[in-house]
């Protein structure tokens, strides 16, 4: 299948391994960060990390939505599962991170009724089989989730339907990077940008990204070709001592993104003025919540969520696996009491989680390799 | 429990997958595509109108967020 198998070929992933290795300098030491959890789960698949040289080391990046969910937003959810006439819907990964008291999976154990949805077109089609009981929909995800979740209640208003309403834990992605970059135990050389966010908001919002902090950035594909020859450009950009955004997923990205998804998510949304992130702590205007225009349909005006911070379990590591101070396998409960059976923290839940991925696909040898 | 389509996660905010377009409703702006492994699901297309059959999208919890090359899709 074109686009697949091309850019999944062996050999010609060898060949641009072969550039890579040439294009490093001998001496020094590259930090590059895959933003989002589509290329850590991508990179530990297809053993992508194998592939580089040593002096070139991955970092994973916030991208997961689950993985940077704090404990006291999946509590708001399940008090609202709880509620009796509550159908309570979320996206599958979501039901197993755990709260202070619990998962929604377990929530759903104890009675409420929870259900796994792919879309939340799909919640809303439950609303309307059941017009009896109050459906919400837990909504999560960046700039490429949040034009859903805004055609659906945009939807949903205009077909008339009362007992839909939304929980919204939407995200953008320029505020963590720029946390990130302003982080002072971080120091990173690049950026693989995010594919598929970048269909709705397009390559200008990561301009900042060289303009301000003198980084490249290299918006990149899904497949392990995609990734490799992210990385060469990137190396490439700081072999010339040029600094941009660029652009290697231009099959699938428009430079402008989706304008009509931008405007769909401008109608719908605002910025709310700070948002929680596991690990990262609170970020300036970096969550979305319901406009006014959209307030009827808004969860937490329908419902009384507790709305209190919870401190992430000491024993979990989340924080700085996210920031991508420590490895996954450097975790003290990596594989021991965290595991994606029995997750502790948020990385282990995703399949995009940074500790799941390293866990299922075996590839911390790497980094015990490089430790001894 | 399997959460998710193959082995990604849907809440992941890069993660699309390519489907066909099979059938179109305008009226109420729904398409019924088809993916790479044959499975159908209703698509919103408000964001990429107009579409027809035939049509690659990139489709992501329920919407097509972009137009793709026809030859991404299949073989």
């Amino acid at each position: 299948m074109r686009f697949v198998d091309e850019f999944r070929d062996a050999e010609l992933g060898r060949a641009v391994a072969t550039e890579i290795l040439g294009a490093v300098e001998p001496g020094r030491h590259y930090k590059l960060m895959e933003v989002c959890g589509g290329h850590t789960h991508a990179i530990y698949k297809y053993g992508v990390d194998d592939l580089l040289p040593e002096n070139v080391e991955l970092v994973h990046g916030p991208g997961c939505p689950v993985c940077v969910i704090p404990m006291g937003r999946v509590d708001d959810g399940i008090a609202i599962a709880r509620e009796p006439g509550v159908i309570f819907t979320c996206f599958g990964d979501m039901l197993r991170v755990p709260g202070s008291d619990g998962s929604l999976l377990e929530a759903k154990a104890a009675g409420a009724d929870v259900r796994m949805v792919y879309s939340p077109l799909d919640a809303l089609r439950i609303a309307k089989a059941n017009p009896a009981r109050e459906v919400v929909f837990f909504a999560i995800g960046f700039e490429t989730t949040a034009p859903s979740t805004a055609l659906t209640l945009k939807r949903a208003r205009a077909e008339g339907v009362r007992n839909f309403s939304c929980m919204c834990n939407h995200v953008t992605i320029v505020p963590p990077l720029r946390a990130l970059l302003d982080s002072p135990d971080l120091r990173l050389d690049g950026f693989i940008g995010p594919g598929h966010v970048s269909t709705v908001v397009g390559a200008r919002p990561f301009e900042f990204i060289p303009a301000d902090y003198g980084k490249p950035v290299v918006i990149a594909g899904f497949e392990p070709l995609d990734v490799l020859h992210a990385i060469r450009m990137l190396l490439a950009q700081l072999a010339e001592g040029r600094r941009a955004v660029e652009n290697q997923y231009t099959r699938v990205v428009p430079w402008e993104g989706n304008v009509r998804a931008l405007e769909a998510l401008a109608e719908v949304f605002e910025l709310r003025p700070h948002f929680e992130w596991r690990g990262l702590g609170f970020i300036s205007q970096s969550g979305l919540r319901l406009s006014d225009a959209y307030a009827e349909l808004d969860a937490e005006r329908r419902f009384a969520v507790p709305g209190v911070r919870v401190a992430d379990p000491k024993a979990c590591q989340c924080g700085e696996v996210l920031k991508g101070v420590i490895k996954p396998w450097e975790c003290k409960v990596f594989g021991t009491a965290c595991t994606p059976e029995r997750p502790i923290g948020t990385c282990m839940v995703s399949s995009e989680g940074a500790c799941a991925a390293y866990y299922n696909f075996g590839r911390f040898q790497r980094g015990e390799r490089a430790a001894l | 429990m399997s959460a998710c389509r193959g082995d990604h996660c849907v809440t992941c905010s890069d993660e699309g997958i390519a489907m066909r377009v099979l059938r179109v409703d305008a009226a109420r702006g729904l398409a019924l595509c088809a993916g790479e492994d044959g499975a159908r699901s209703t698509v919103e297309i408000a964001l990429v109108e107009p579409v027809a059959p035939g049509d690659a999208l990139l489709v992501h919890a329920g919407v097509a967020l972009v137009r793709l090359e026809p030859a991404e899709v299949g073989a």
